[in-house]
């Protein structure tokens, strides 16, 4: 373990992506304290400059711009954070019991997780949209089931590598349950790759709530969202290029900050095959 | 040889199939059916029960849900996706020009993207570690974690408000020559590259590094045979085999970042049809477009196969 | 032993250092000294991680990513590779010293005719061209002995045996006709059969274009038939070297002494078999095949059966050894026999019971009483799982102990293994190589079964702990009365620990009976040529009358 933060160390990028990413969960987790003004209130005269009230200025409904960008993420980074969970766990259990099971389960979970890989994330979401209508909820269910299928793809693979394993094959001699060798045998040897698999798939799902939000079919208005800002700030994006500048900047820090400490963590932990198979 | 390439038609065929049954199921098997997904609930409310069951009929939305799976496979097989229940214009009618639109823009991209890729893919793996490696591959991570949106709005900045050389929306209509709509739309393009290029670089780089890493290379080293030699003749076909088998995945990104790029440019394609498809509940246009990126998704993805079969001698045996 | 002319190879007090992701430089080559004649030929033994490979490639002017020379001079051909420019360590390559790397099908670009590849050599390092140099692979290919030599260039490597594959690989070292050849394990990957017809075109060559030759192994077996010098390496240093038949006759080195020891030594009595015991195992007409499932149409389980027919029966308290080259169907023998695999055929029976072939629909005191020991120690212990809880599974699965008697248990399972209570909370990785495989061992005792089945469990360790580790299976074996079954490939470890042998050959058992019996008067030709490739080293000890001075002709 020390040796494993001495060589974390020595990677200025990764220290810099987790640093990012410290300050952002810190930010999001304080905003509500610190924000100097309700971000839904209507205070003052749209679209003004930033002055030393309003240190951003105000947005195009004359809400505080600054109290809006602090809590901009908050709902991106949950519901994302939330869908990369439902990934990583449900993607790890499923992708070794379709190692381990082969066969027809096997064979349907590939057929599905190729069937996905085949539609774009975004049309998915939209699919899925139309058919129960928007919201929250249904967005990080989707989203938790499209990341899913490629954790499936990478854990499975590792787990049949594992499956061939003598201690595996010790297990099943003793007649243990396929529960048990799962849970107890192979799990506890694809956490590193699941906790990977989580940063990954987190930094993907925010992208992809972002770009939702800024499409109109995402986080909805009046909740902060830099996605929405960005959206809403491009009509005055030549007076008042900063209503857009700001939250690009905020969305694009965090995600390259998650695939800086990523990229270097997955690296230190011998992980550099997972990472070729995610796409965004 | 034959016999492999055969069984990749017929499994994307099959792929296809069950996209289109997906596609159906995940639209309209829900709760409710097309029409109560696409009206609200106050506009159920006003109009009278008969009325609206007169609607279900000419729809053909009171039949059981396999009746309708069998007559939409029928449709999508004679390209006939219905019409749209509202202003009951044919979704073909709708997506035909946006969808030739779409299919410009991504031909551009992927014409500049690949040859770029490569060569940066390739620089980087020669000299891993090096100046340019770390460029290359920093770079790439920065490339494909800014938001689409977000690249195209600050290019937007750039050259279109504070360096005015190209427009921040594209002015061309619906059905301009192909020609015409490129020419209007660089930024557009040069948007959905940058997230593509950071991609494929990045792939063909790992590719790259483990192909040099393979002991044939070694051998050839050792025999003292050209380096420029042993990259492009030895190393690159085994370095693209693995990237094309990732190609899936690229599609699909492609896909969704020129939807989000299409709103960013105004710019006339699916990506707009599809985004007042889902606002407006057209549960029929929805399914078009869907049905049409998944198609394209899976006819990249053939084309991939069929590139590694030339490649591979290895997967030629069926 | 010098020579008139200048030495092919002079290499004096060379280093070579590998850095480390943290900067630290280890040597793997440590002051190495030795010279090399034209048109001789020297081995160079040592096990994994005696620094031969880096040694040998460094004869190349080529050092794996991170190496780099740490002092001393190494001359090849005339050349100061320690300090001279690439592009004229490149002017050496291929055409005055070529290398045979170990595994030829990883060795040739799977992408490519292997004629292409041998073409490409000539072409871009001699000039020739193209009708020159095609016209000179088919030569080539007709002198390795390949078949339809005119017509075999256009196959792609996946398509060749593993025998032509390395003669493709020897033709390409060969085509520019270089001072030296250096061959890196050049048949390891091989069978008998093969490697004893590869060792002939190597030898043919040799002689016949009069190079220089370096042969790099871990096979004593292998440089007692193809090189007049040995040298033998230990972390990274010499510790002995000379002329193979007298460091074979007389090593002067304790290390090169086991080393030998480790080969086959049949001056000694192999365990006598007790007549009259009761069989606790048998096995009637096994068959088993492995299934290639097709895309369309059935599954096919027409091809060749892995297991054919094998019948075998093991008493109380025996050991009996199963010997086969890889793909005889030894290991698949084993799984079978554990029940991880289902055989499509035959009887198996325990105390005259028939048993079911998977371990899953066996009673659970018959899945206690068969117990396994796999090949691989690292793999066999799970990475995340202490060595407690790894042992103290069995004990509370089968026995339902309690943890406190059930890791009490474990202690003096591991103490009779020769570990001490500290290791129990040890990882895996902690492990040296024999640990975890007593380890492996331990958890196996702790099911107290009936009969092991020990797959070839010390083929992944060095010589020396080899034999400790079988010592320590011996003693507990007696201990517990516990049969073994003993697949491996090494005929030493057979003659020191089985009683009966059984010989597999393409999953047909070949010849059965007591060790010493099958040993001094093989019944079948196979096994009498895989008795005679082991035991090479010995004749050679034992052979008085070889040459002492090297063939130094053809220069």
């Amino acid at each position: 373990m020390t040796l494993f933060f001495r060589r974390l160390v020595r990677r200025p990028l990764t220290l810099f992506g987790l640093v990012l990413v410290g300050l952002h969960l810190l930010v999001a987790l304080v905003a509500p304290w610190i924000t100097p003004y309700d971000p839904l209130k209507l205070l003052d005269a749209p679209l003004e400059p930033p002055t030393e009230a309003y240190w951003l200025g105000t947005d195009e409904l004359g809400r505080d711009f600054f109290s809006r960008l602090l809590l901009g993420g908050q709902i991106s980074i949950i519901a994302a954070a939330c869908a990369g969970l439902i990934a990583a766990i449900g993607g790890g259990l499923l992708g070794l019991a379709s190692a381990y099971h082969r066969g027809l389960f096997d064979d349907v979970v590939s057929r599905l997780v190729e069937m996905k890989l085949s539609i774009p994330s975004i049309l998915l979401v939209s699919l899925f949209v139309t058919g129960f209508g928007q919201s929250l909820a249904v967005l990080v269910l989707t989203m938790g089931l499209i990341y899913m299928m490629g954790v499936i793809r990478t854990s499975r693979a590792m787990g049949l590598v594992i499956l061939e394993q003598g201690y595996v094959k010790a297990a099943q001699l003793r007649g243990e349950s396929s529960f048990a060798i799962i849970l107890r045998e192979m799990l506890p040897n694809i956490l590193d790759l699941l906790t990977v698999e989580f940063a990954l798939r987190t930094s993907s799902a925010l992208l992809l709530v972002s770009a939702l939000s800024f499409l109109g079919l995402g986080v909805s208005p009046p909740t902060p969202d830099w996605g929405l800002m960005i959206q809403s700030g491009l009509q005055s994006i030549r007076s008042e290029p900063w209503l857009v500048l700001a939250p690009s900047l905020c969305i694009s820090s965090l995600v390259i900050g998650i695939n800086f400490a990523t990229e270097g963590v997955a690296g230190l932990l011998g992980l550099e095959a997972a990472r070729g198979a995610t796409g965004k | 040889m034959l016999i492999a390439a055969l069984r990749r038609v017929l499994l994307s065929c099959i792929t296809l199939v069950m996209l289109t049954v997906f596609i159906f199921i995940a639209t309209e098997i829900m709760p409710g059916d097309a029409l109560d997904v696409s009206l609200s609930a106050d506009e159920i409310a006003m109009i009278p029960p008969e009325r609206l069951a007169k609607m279900k009929q000419d729809l053909g939305l009171d039949r059981p849900a396999p009746e309708r799976l069998l007559s939409f496979l029928g449709g999508v097989l004679t390209l006939d996706f219905g019409k749209t229940l509202i202003s009951k214009t044919p979704v073909t009618a709708i997506i035909g020009y946006p969808l030739r639109n779409s299919l410009i823009l991504a031909g551009a991209v992927l014409l500049l993207a690949i040859p770029l890729a490569l060569t940066i893919g390739i620089a980087a793996a020669v000299w891993q570690g090096r100046a340019i490696d770390n460029i290359a591959s920093t770079g790439a991570i920065i490339g494909y974690s800014i938001p689409e949106f977000v690249i195209g709005t600050v290019l937007v900045m750039i050259f279109a408000v504070a360096w005015p050389v190209f427009p921040a929306t594209i002015t061309a209509s619906t059905n301009d020559a192909a020609l015409t709509l490129l020419a209007a739309s660089p930024l557009a393009v040069v948007t959905v590259l940058i997230g593509s290029i950071a991609y494929l670089a990045r792939l063909l780089r790992t590719g790259m590094v483990d192909a040099l890493a393979k002991d044939f290379v070694e051998r050839l080293r050792l025999t003292g045979i050209p380096e420029w030699r042993i990259v492009f003749l030895h190393a690159l076909p085994a370095a693209i085999v693995p990237s094309l088998t990732a190609m899936a995945l690229y599609a699909a990104a492609l896909v969704s970042g020129i939807v989000v790029v299409e709103l960013v440019f105004a710019y006339p394609g699916l990506g707009q049809e599809l985004v007042r498809g889902v606002t407006r509940r057209e549960v029929h246009v929805v399914q078009a477009i869907a049905l049409c990126s998944a198609a394209l998704v899976v006819a990249l993805n053939f084309l991939a196969d069929m590139a590694i079969l030339a490649l591979d001698p290895r997967t030629r045996r069926a | 032993m010098q020579q008139a002319s200048n030495p092919i190879i002079e290499c004096s007090g060379l280093s070579i250092g590998y850095a480390d992701m943290l900067g630290k430089v280890a040597r793997v080559v440590d002051e190495v000294s030795f010279r090399l004649g034209p048109g001789q030929s020297m081995g160079i033994v040592g096990e994994s991680g005696s620094g031969k490979s880096t040694l040998a490639r460094a004869l190349l002017g080529y050092l794996r990513g991170g190496g780099r020379f740490d002092g001393g001079r190494l001359l090849v051909d005339g050349i100061e590779i320690t300090s001279t420019t690439f592009t004229s360590i490149r002017s050496l390559r291929g055409l005055r010293v070529a290398m045979v790397p170990q595994n030829p099908l990883a060795s040739l670009t799977y992408h490519m005719p292997v004629g292409r590849q041998v073409e490409e050599v000539l072409r871009s390092r001699r000039g020739l061209v193209r009708v020159e140099a095609e016209r000179r692979v088919v030569e080539l290919f007709a002198e390795m002995g390949l078949p339809h030599p005119e017509t075999i260039g256009r196959r792609y490597p996946h398509q060749l045996s593993g025998g032509q594959r390395q003669r493709v690989v020897i033709a390409a070292a060969l085509a520019c006709d270089p001072a030296l050849l250096v061959l890196d394990e050049p048949t390891t990957a091989l069978d008998k059969t093969t490697e004893a017809q590869v060792l002939e075109l190597i030898q043919h060559m040799r002689v016949a274009r009069g190079a220089a030759l370096v042969l790099v192994t871990h096979d004593l077996n292998v440089v007692a038939d193809v090189c007049e010098r040995v040298l033998v390496m230990k972390e990274g240093r010499i510790v002995e070297q000379g002329l193979v038949s007298a460091v074979f006759r007389q090593p002067e080195d304790t290390y090169t002494q086991t080393l030998l020891g480790a080969s086959l030594d049949l001056s000694g009595a192999a365990p006598s078999v007790n007549a009259g015991l009761k069989p606790l195992v048998s096995v009637q007409d096994l068959t088993f095949r492995y299934q290639q499932s097709g895309w369309f149409g059935p599954k096919n389980s027409t091809g060749k059966p892995t297991l054919d027919g094998v019948n075998l029966s093991l008493g109380r308290g025996e050991v009996l050894g199963v010997i086969g080259e890889s793909g005889s169907g030894k290991t698949t023998l084993g799984l079978v026999l554990a029940g991880l695999i289902a055989a499509e055929k035959g009887v198996l029976m325990l105390e005259e019971q028939s048993i079911a072939m998977l371990a899953g629909k066996r009673q659970p005191a018959l899945r206690r009483r068969i117990q396994t020991v796999f090949q691989d120690p690292l793999s066999s212990l799970n990475p995340r799982q202490t060595v407690a809880t790894a042992i103290m599974r069995p004990l509370r699965h089968f026995f339902g102990m309690n943890s406190k008697s059930a890791r009490e248990k474990a202690a003096s399972l591991l103490a009779d293994l020769g570990l001490g209570p500290e290791f129990l909370e040890r990882y895996p990785r902690q492990l040296s190589g024999g640990q975890q495989q007593r380890v492996a061992i331990a958890r196996a005792f702790a099911a107290e079964p009936d009969v092991l089945i020990c797959d070839e469990i010390t083929s992944a360790l060095d010589a020396s702990v080899a034999g400790q580790v079988l010592g320590e299976l011996d003693a507990l074996r007696q201990k517990h009365g516990t049969s073994v079954i003993l697949i491996t490939h090494d005929l030493a470890v057979i003659w020191r620990m089985a009683s009966r042998v059984m010989v597999l050959k393409d999953g047909l058992v070949i010849e059965t009976g007591a060790t010493a019996d099958v040993f001094a008067a093989p019944k079948d030709a196979y096994t009498a040529n895989l008795l005679s490739s082991a035991s090479r080293v010995r004749r050679l000890g034992q052979d008085t009358t070889l040459i002492e001075e090297p063939l130094a002709h053809a220069v």
